[in-house]
């Protein structure tokens, strides 16, 4: 953990301040002003990653600082697809999804350069980390939706919003298929890098865990469909749980001893 | 639905679930142990019984055979399990008894500059084997990210770092002093000339190091060298510990592929780019180096890529048919319904 106190770093810190203001905000149901702070926290986000883009002279998508500030831009694009296109509500959580993002980029990740070891220097680096972590956002979106679901919500506001469970499912079948690419891309990337696509670690083991629960949410709901609501949301709870020991626990804790741990 | 189809769905469920468990499971155990259980005799069985059930489901579900998405998901399920089987260790056995192809699953070689190689110690087992072509290392080489890094320890605990560059400067406190680094060593070298030690850098060889000042009450007045090869240890009369590091870039080993005495293939290998010939991945495994002969040497892993591409066709199959189902038709339906306006809507989400 550690601050930064550069300008890019700044940047980072009010943009979190204001998605989390935008949070409060609309969870004390003043949903207007919520939305200008959470745009206003979005236009922050952007200026932060133009300004990477012009301090490092390439496409800040090469390390992990980068591709979190690049996901705490896209939080707010999401949202406002989710809502226009698919018309899926939870805004709230967005914004809190948003702070959670750009926390890693502002307290964790380095913005220096990292000199990585050589089995981390490969083209496939980024798109595997990248991909993983937009999955994980619809996750988390859907996460919050089976949590509505489960509370027995509806969308209030807008009436054109698709009900909590059926919400829950649209988002995954969006984060899946990045969930499955994250999968893959690393296996190919193991390939290349150690000679085998797949080595029984324990970073792997977990990552396959949560890509099977989701598997499992897919056939459960095939064979019942919407029969048993709250049985749909505990398996998007669970794969959501598995994601975060995924994410968590493996690198930070450092529990188990394998290949992966040097990836923090 | 009939029955049996019922009970294939809760079969797959079944199937799905299990492999879940296991794999937290597994990830309990290291990846060691979980290797020898995801290859144990109760595992191969689930295997072959997932591989049946895809393919019993592909049979009795005429939608998994109608919508290509789905059909392509589910196959690339079944290639990819079927090519992990057929380049696994049995695997291969198999081959050998059906075909007559006898490969070496994985295995090290290491070998020395100029001397061509093709025995392989096989990881299975620790045997010895010979591959059908012969390698040659032609050069070693280390890359080194510039420039290194010079951390430092007090006896209380503190640390820092700083580049190691000529020139930088650092305020370790009032009690430990300022730290500057005067000169930067590619292969430092000493010698005596008129009873004074002279200090130089001689082109050719490497041994890096650092000449350092301390300038502060406690510090001991003169210059002092890091170096490279010497892991921090803290002098007696000295408060500060200090250790040059250079994280290595890369690892690169020039290899050449020899078959009757003819150069038929050849490639500077490193970490993540391997060499490819005759049915075998050649990997930058283990660091390199120099012998006390001045020899370079180099530690490679073979593999044999059996298998290799009808799983990278199952990934193919399984994202192209993810991507399809999930997003190609959502976005085929959200064009028809905005830009075609009389469109039949399918009825997609349940
Ligand atoms: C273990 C690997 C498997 C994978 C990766 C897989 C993947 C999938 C996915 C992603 C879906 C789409 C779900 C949806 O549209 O909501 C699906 C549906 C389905 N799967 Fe599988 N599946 C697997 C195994 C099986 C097996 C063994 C069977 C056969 C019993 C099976 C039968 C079905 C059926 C019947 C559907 C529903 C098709 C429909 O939409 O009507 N799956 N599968």
């Amino acid at each position: 953990m550690e601050i930064k106190y550069t300008i890019q770093g700044l940047l980072i810190y009010i943009t979190i301040a204001a998605y989390l203001l935008a949070f409060a905000t609309t969870i004390a149901r003043r949903v207007r002003a919520g939305r200008a702070m959470f745009i206003a926290g979005f236009a922050l986000a952007a200026i932060s990653f133009v300004y990477r883009w012009l301090h490092v002279q390439h496409v800040p998508l090469q390390n992990l600082f980068e591709v979190f500030l690049f996901l705490g831009v896209a939080c707010y694009p999401i949202s406002w697809f989710c809502q226009h296109a698919l018309r899926i509500g939870g805004q709230w959580a967005d914004m809190l999804i948003g702070a959670i993002v750009l926390f890693p980029a502002g307290f964790v990740f380095n913005a220096e350069p990292m000199q990585l070891p050589p089995a981390l220097q490969s083209w496939l680096f980024t798109p595997h980390v990248a991909v993983y972590m937009l999955s994980y956002i619809f996750m988390l979106k859907a996460t919050f939706q089976s949590g509505e679901q489960l509370l027995n919500r509806r969308p209030r506001v807008e009436e054109t919003l698709i009900p909590p469970e059926q919400a829950t499912y649209e988002l995954i079948a969006i984060g899946f298929p990045l969930l499955t690419l994250g999968l893959v891309l690393g296996s190919w990337w193991g390939k290349l890098a150690w000679g085998r696509y797949w080595g029984w670690d324990p970073k792997e083991l977990w990552s396959l865990a949560s890509w099977l629960v989701y598997l499992g949410y897919f056939h459960w709901r095939h064979m019942f469909g919407t029969k048993h609501p709250r049985i749909n949301s505990l398996w998007a709870v669970t794969g959501m749980l598995a994601i975060i020991v995924t994410l968590l626990w493996v690198n930070l804790a450092k529990v188990f001893a394998g290949m992966h741990s040097y990836a923090t | 639905m009939s029955r049996f189809r019922r009970a294939l769905l809760w079969a797959t469920l079944a199937a799905v679930i299990l492999l879940t468990v296991l794999s937290i499971y597994g990830a309990f155990l290291g990846a060691d142990r979980a290797q020898a259980l995801f290859n144990s005799v109760p595992l191969v069985v689930y295997w072959f019984a997932t591989v049946a059930l895809l393919a019993a489901g592909i049979a009795l579900f005429r939608r998994l055979l109608r919508v290509p998405s789905l059909l392509a998901m589910h196959l690339g399920c079944i290639l990819v399990l079927l090519g992990a089987m057929w380049g696994s260790q049995p695997g291969h056995a198999l081959q050998k008894r059906l075909f007559g192809i006898d490969k070496i699953p994985q295995g090290e070689l290491d070998i020395l500059e100029q001397i061509d190689e093709n025995r392989v110690e096989v990881t299975e087992g620790k045997s010895i084997r010979e591959l059908p072509f012969y390698v040659r290392l032609r050069d070693y080489r280390e890359e080194y990210y510039e420039p290194g890094r010079l951390f430092l320890w007090s006896r209380d605990g503190q640390s820092w770092q700083m580049p190691a560059e000529a020139g930088q400067t650092m305020v370790l406190g009032k009690n430990l002093g300022t730290v500057t680094i005067r000169r930067v060593y590619r292969n430092f070298r000493i010698d005596v000339e008129n009873g004074q030690r002279v200090t130089y850098d001689e082109p050719g060889g490497f041994n890096p190091a650092l000449e350092v000042d301390i300038e502060g009450p406690g510090a001991q007045p003169g210059k002092r060298y890091v170096f490279a090869w010497r892991p921090a240890h803290m002098n007696p009369d000295s408060s500060l510990a200090m250790n040059y590091h250079q994280a290595v870039r890369d690892y690169i080993s020039e290899l050449e592929i020899i078959e009757d005495g003819e150069v038929v293939a050849s490639k500077s290998i490193e970490v993540n780019h391997p060499l490819h010939h005759d049915g075998y991945h050649i990997y930058q495994y283990k660091p390199g180096g120099e012998n006390e002969y001045g020899n370079k040497y180099t530690g490679l892993l073979v593999v044999s890529d059996s298998g290799l591409n009808v799983v990278y066709g199952g990934y193919v199959l399984l994202i192209g048919g993810v991507f399809w189902h999930f997003w190609g038709r959502r976005i085929l339906h959200w064009f028809k319904t905005h830009y075609v306006v009389a469109a039949n809507l399918p009825g997609e989400s349940r």
